[in-house]
């Protein structure tokens, strides 16, 4: 298929808040970006705590409606999809969470994530066939399943749990794969070891990964393109080398000015306060008349 | 079994919670077993009919308890109250927990304005006096059955298993895990039966264990006062009869120490039930349980 093509028009992601001036709080404002599965790429989502990540990925999972704009899959409104649309959609844009901990259900066993994929998108049709291709899917994110399978989740580390989101995302190869901080609960080596697995997807099953992170040395790592986020609008986007090497926004600046200098002599001489980054009072206060809920 | 292996799990991490259990086991199985209590003692009589023996026998072999006002065997006449009681907890904690769970799903899951709705409803009956609103009612139930009794007073407790019960739905709706679910195609009444409904069941417990003990000690209240309903004998209703007698100056202690003996003890059996479920899933208190 050629039309594997997701697509952000115009998104506003407004929640009821207290204590704001008009009693909400806009999380994502006027967010718009395409992307595409074919060539797969890895397309980074940066932007510090708050600024509106996670939002924009349960927007793009559906399992947000925005306030205004609209999310498409193959052109079609993702909230608005026929039956067969709709398990296309699914089928092919899965998540990888942020918190290994609580993606598992406490009263359940590990491998129930696993043949919930298998049973749920009929990935295999007897259960000879499921176990082979959970075991498949376990090697491939070199975890062994015989240490594994039949555990409860906090039998597991972080590594471990987050890798079987990984096989779970390699037993349905969905052509888009959003990534929600997946490493920023991981050790270094763990993270460099899923960061590969990662690109490896990318380049072996052909999966197009928005990859949402604060740190910028991920998205380094991982090349492709990345866009810039502050306060819920999207100030800066383009190939990460260009964009690293020539910010034109300010907050793109102070971002990487904020990494962790290693000369000893550069440590510490400034420091950066968040809340007075040159755009602070230009993004709320300059935004569009908000749009009326729905 | 999932179910029994979780409640087995949990029961293993307190041992209030065994004793609880264990207390509360013997004295259904005693409720069970009056039938065939009664008919022990009794022979060929019937120790519950009025004027089967003589009136305010002193406990003694014969009739351990004694006999009361009306020349009933007293033993007899407490186990059976007892199965009344349980019953009746039985019975409106059921009806409750039910009432509460649903309304706490549909509230806490669907949200927006169905959940104002409900909850306005349920904070407007959380806060109505019950109490004299019982009494009221129970002054129209003269002649009511043992079931009537257990729904008149449920009508009154379900709003605390729902009240529970929905804050910990809406604390549950937004772990990953249901998102996980949800972009894994299972819909909403799956995700809240097998997702949201195994975290809950301790929840459940505690809302079952807390309704079904306000519903025996709400009809022991009434009774003592002499407002209870008739036609049902529960214990309120044998410590009402041995106040109103003056049992005590007859010699007649049983009548009133014994009921109160076992609703003390039903108490504490409840009370371990709900502190020691609260006990294993308390997360402030579970660091240490592990498993
Ligand atoms: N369901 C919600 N209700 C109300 N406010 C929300 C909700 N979800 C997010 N927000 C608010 O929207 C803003 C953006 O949140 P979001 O989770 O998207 O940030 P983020 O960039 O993912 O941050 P982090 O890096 O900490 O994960 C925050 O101010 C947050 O408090
Ligand atoms: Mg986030």
């Amino acid at each position: 298929m050629t039309d594997k093509v997701i697509e952000l028009r115009g998104v506003q992601q407004r929640f009821h808040a207290r204590g704001t001036p008009d009693g909400y709080l806009t999380a994502v404002q006027d967010a718009s970006f395409t992307l595409a599965a074919d060539p797969p790429q890895v397309v980074s989502l940066v932007g510090q705590s708050g600024s509106g990540k996670s939002t924009i990925a349960r927007n793009v999972l559906g399992l947000q409606k925005p306030t205004a704009g609209t999310v498409t899959y193959g052109g079609k409104d993702i909230f608005n999809l026929s039956r067969a649309e709709y398990d296309e959609y699914r089928k092919n844009v899965q998540p990888v969470f942020q918190d290994p901990y609580s993606i598992f259900n406490p009263f359940y066993r590990v491998d129930r994530v696993l043949w919930k994929a298998v049973k749920k998108f009929s990935l295999a049709s007897t259960r000879e066939a499921g176990e082979a291709l959970i075991e498949e899917s376990l090697k491939a994110v070199s975890l062994d399943p015989g240490r594994v399978l039949g555990r409860y989740p906090h039998q597991l580390s972080g590594g471990q749990r987050q890798r079987i989101m990984l096989a779970r995302i390699h037993m349905l190869r969905p052509a888009f794969v959003i990534a929600d901080e997946p490493v920023s609960m991981l050790d270094a080596q763990i993270r460099k070891m899923f960061l590969d697995i990662l690109l490896d997807f990318q380049r072996e099953h052909r999966m197009t990964t928005l990859f949402i992170t604060h740190d910028l040395s991920t998205v380094y790592y991982l090349g492709g393109q990345v866009m810039v986020i502050t306060k819920g609008v999207i100030v800066e986007r383009g190939p990460v080398s260009s964009v690293m090497h020539e910010p034109s926004h300010p907050y793109t600046r102070l971002l990487l000015d904020s990494i962790p200098q290693p000369d000893p002599a550069n440590r510490w001489t400034t420091r950066i306060k968040v809340d007075e980054s040159p755009d602070a009072d230009t993004t709320a206060a300059e935004a569009p008349e908000p749009r009326p809920l729905l | 079994m999932r179910f029994l292996e979780a409640v087995l799990r949990t029961v293993r991490h307190s041992r209030r919670l065994a004793t609880g259990l264990v207390i509360l086991g013997l004295m259904v199985l005693l409720a069970l077993l009056s039938p065939l209590i009664v008919k022990a003692i009794g022979g060929s009589t019937d120790p519950l009919e009025l004027a089967a023996y003589e009136r305010w026998l002193v406990p003694g072999p014969g009739h351990l308890l004694g006999t009361d006002q009306f020349g009933r065997d007293v033993f007899a006449m407490v186990i059976s109250a007892l199965a009344v009681s349980l019953q009746i907890g039985a019975i409106a904690g059921l009806i409750s927990t039910v009432v509460g769970v649903i309304v706490a799903f549909v509230a806490g899951y669907k949200g927006g304005w169905i959940d104002g709705l409900l909850s306005t409803f349920t904070g407007i009956l959380l806060v109505i006096p019950t109490f004299p609103l019982l009494i009221a009612l129970s002054a129209y139930a003269k002649n009511v059955s043992l079931f009537q009794v257990g729904v008149m007073i449920s009508i009154f407790s379900w709003p605390f298993a729902a009240k529970t019960i929905r804050s910990q739905v809406l604390s549950l709706r937004s772990r990953p895990y249901v998102d996980l679910a949800r972009v894994s195609k299972a819909r909403d009444l799956e995700i809240i039966g097998t997702e949201l409904l195994p975290n809950l069941l301790p929840f459940i417990g505690v809302g079952f264990a807390s309704s079904a003990l306000g519903a025996i000690f709400g009809l022991v209240g009434l009774e003592v006062i002499g407002l209870g309903p008739g036609g049902v004998i529960d214990l309120g209703q044998i410590i009402f009869n041995a106040i109103n007698t003056g049992a005590l100056t007859l010699g007649a202690w049983p009548m009133f120490v014994v009921p109160i003996a076992l609703l003390t003890l039903l108490f504490a059996a409840l009370n371990m039930i709900n502190i020691g479920l609260e006990e294993v899933y308390n997360p402030r208190l579970r660091g240490v349980a592990g498993e």
